[in-house]
């Protein structure tokens, strides 16, 4: 018989891991993928941060390029912002700041690897710890025995049985589905995001982009589109949630792909479109349903994405080793009642996963009304932001005029830029200094005072001789 | 671009993509969202491309936006379909 102390429905990083915790804790231990191995059906847009390092510092030091050849770390990251005209109006290229504590995220900021090296190479940890992979297997249903979860059935009605199941089965999970944890998500809370890769040569990547891991394309007139670099190609992609789109997301993915300046880097870089993939991405407020009776969700399944940027692999990860563990002592107290696996709440939320959430419906709400409304947000962001950046290089008026006209074109897009930062930035600085918004500054007053602020400036040049 | 140049699949057997005629409410999210354009409308029916299982990406958009529950959507069988070499 396939019996099981416990079954993961999954071969992701969050599956792989739940798997080596599950494992390690001296549990028999089953993980399965549908595809013919780990990472083949996946596609991903950024890269794994420093964070996973700091966590998980004996397993990271083994990712090495002998095991995932694509990889490629840089410690800068580019922002482009594209104006409604569709030109690049400007941009600033970063490395890390003078504020970073953790001493490794000095010097990188993202290491970038495809998903089909990744995740094989997760998975290993899994089976050295002694839990079973079974691949090209379609989970397809919960079994259940007396009303309880027992197990699992793949599509050739194969039968694997086990007190506790792990949804590690991504966005549109099976496991979240036959246990009424989910049917489906709402619009507002699941993204499709298409994506090209493009293959490079590694010489041209790293003689243009230099330490360039990223680069995050704002734009006015399609979503924000991310691009990351790998050894020898990039990802170039943008994603949306499932109510905001007016024509296909690939219009918009091409939009960005066809600016001139875009057209002008993939001529540089000699770059060939490779591969076309899409994605469905969870990307919400709070996860919530994370469990009931014999089972618990991780990673996508969960919900659990970046708030902010809907990051994924990180959360995966480390939900997944929070499940295994309290699987684990559900096991030790032969009790797999719902309330019994809401320990599992408890330990994700003291995770940095859960400290993410803590702001997660402020980050969530600004995320979506700036780079995710371009019509809305970013047709007088872009315009305003690049004033304050680049407005004085204009060899044309005096530079004291210069300044005034910068000042008063600012002060233009005030009545749209004031409701905003109100709305958006304030709650989500508030939430973030642990204050009461009223506490930390009055917004009536501030209302009233930064168009004062704007008056200030004259509106005529005084004379040197006149004063 | 041609899609076909650009993706690369194994071919299964087995349907993993239905619409319910009763249910559908000819809203269209399906034909908006697919990234590789496998939905139409023909004569007020959608349906789905007859060889779309030599194309498609496997996001499950069309599922997830369909508000009505008509289509049916599981993952093709094990070890078949979309392969993502550089995902």
């Amino acid at each position: 018989m396939n019996a099981y102390d416990i079954i993961i429905v999954g071969g992701g990083p969050g599956g792989s891991m739940a798997a080596k915790t599950a494992a390690n804790l001296g549990l028999k231990t089953i993980f399965f993928e549908r595809g013919r191995k780990p990472g083949e059906k996946n596609s991903s847009g950024c890269g794994l941060g420093p964070r996973l390092w700091k966590d998980f510092p004996s397993m990271m030091k083994e990712l090495t390029p002998e095991k995932c050849p694509s990889m490629r770390a840089g410690s800068a990251a580019r922002n482009y912002f594209v104006n409604k005209e569709g030109v690049v109006a400007g941009y600033i290229m970063n490395h890390p700041t003078e504020s970073v504590s953790y001493e490794p995220a000095k010097s990188w900021i993202t290491m970038n690897c495809y998903r089909s090296e990744f995740d094989p190479w997760i998975a290993d940890f899994a089976l050295e710890a002694g839990a079973e992979l079974k691949t090209s297997t379609l989970i397809t249903n919960l079994l259940k025995k007396d009303g309880k979860i027992s197990g699992v059935v793949d599509e050739h009605n194969n039968k694997y049985e086990a007190p506790i199941v792990i949804g590690a089965d991504g966005a549109v999970s099976m496991v979240a589905k036959q246990s009424g944890l989910r049917t489906k998500w709402a619009l507002d809370q699941i993204t499709v995001t298409p994506q090209y890769d493009f293959q490079a040569s590694p010489e041209r990547i790293d003689d243009i982009m230099g330490d360039e891991a990223l680069a995050v394309w704002w734009s006015a007139i399609f979503p924000a589109s991310y691009q990351v670099f790998f050894h020898d190609g990039f990802h170039q992609g943008l994603g949306n949630w499932l109510n905001k789109w007016d024509k296909n997301p690939l219009y918009y993915l091409n939009r960005v792909i066809n600016l001139k300046y875009y057209q002008r880097l993939i001529r540089t870089l000699d770059a060939k479109p490779r591969e076309l993939q899409s994605h469905l991405l969870p990307w919400l407020r709070y996860p919530y349903n994370t469990h009931t009776d014999g089972v618990i969700l991780i990673g996508d399944a969960g919900g659990f994405p970046c708030p902010l940027e809907a990051e994924g692999i990180y959360p995966a990860i480390v939900t997944g080793k929070a499940a295994a563990e309290t699987a684990a002592e559900a096991i030790s107290a032969d009790n797999f009642s719902k309330d019994f696996l809401s320990k599992y709440d408890i330990l994700w939320k003291k995770t940095s996963v859960g400290e993410e959430f803590e702001a997660g419906e402020e980050l969530y709400n600004i995320w979506k009304a700036l780079p995710f409304s371009p019509q809305e947000t970013m047709t007088w962001f872009v315009p305003m932001f690049m004033e304050v950046m680049g407005g004085i290089f204009d060899w044309s008026q005096p530079h004291a005029k210069r300044v005034r006209q910068i000042a008063s074109q600012i002060k233009s897009y005030m009545p749209k830029a004031l409701p905003f930062i109100m709305k958006y930035v304030f709650p989500l600085l508030a939430k973030i200094f642990e204050e009461d918004l009223d506490k930390m500054m009055d917004p009536q007053k501030l209302m009233s005072a930064i168009p004062k602020i704007m008056d200030l400036l004259p509106k005529k040049k005084k004379r040197r001789d006149e004063t | 671009m041609n899609f076909n140049d650009l993706t690369k699949h194994i071919s299964g057997s087995v349907d993993y993509i239905s619409i319910d005629q009763n249910k559908c409410n000819r809203c269209g999210q399906c034909i908006l969202v697919c990234i590789v354009n496998l939905w139409r409308k023909i004569d007020n029916i959608i349906s789905i491309s007859e060889d779309y299982k030599e194309k498609c990406l496997e996001c499950a958009a069309c599922y997830q936006v369909c508000e009505a529950d008509a289509i049916e959507f599981q993952y093709p069988s094990g070890g078949t379909g979309i392969v993502f070499e550089k995902g």
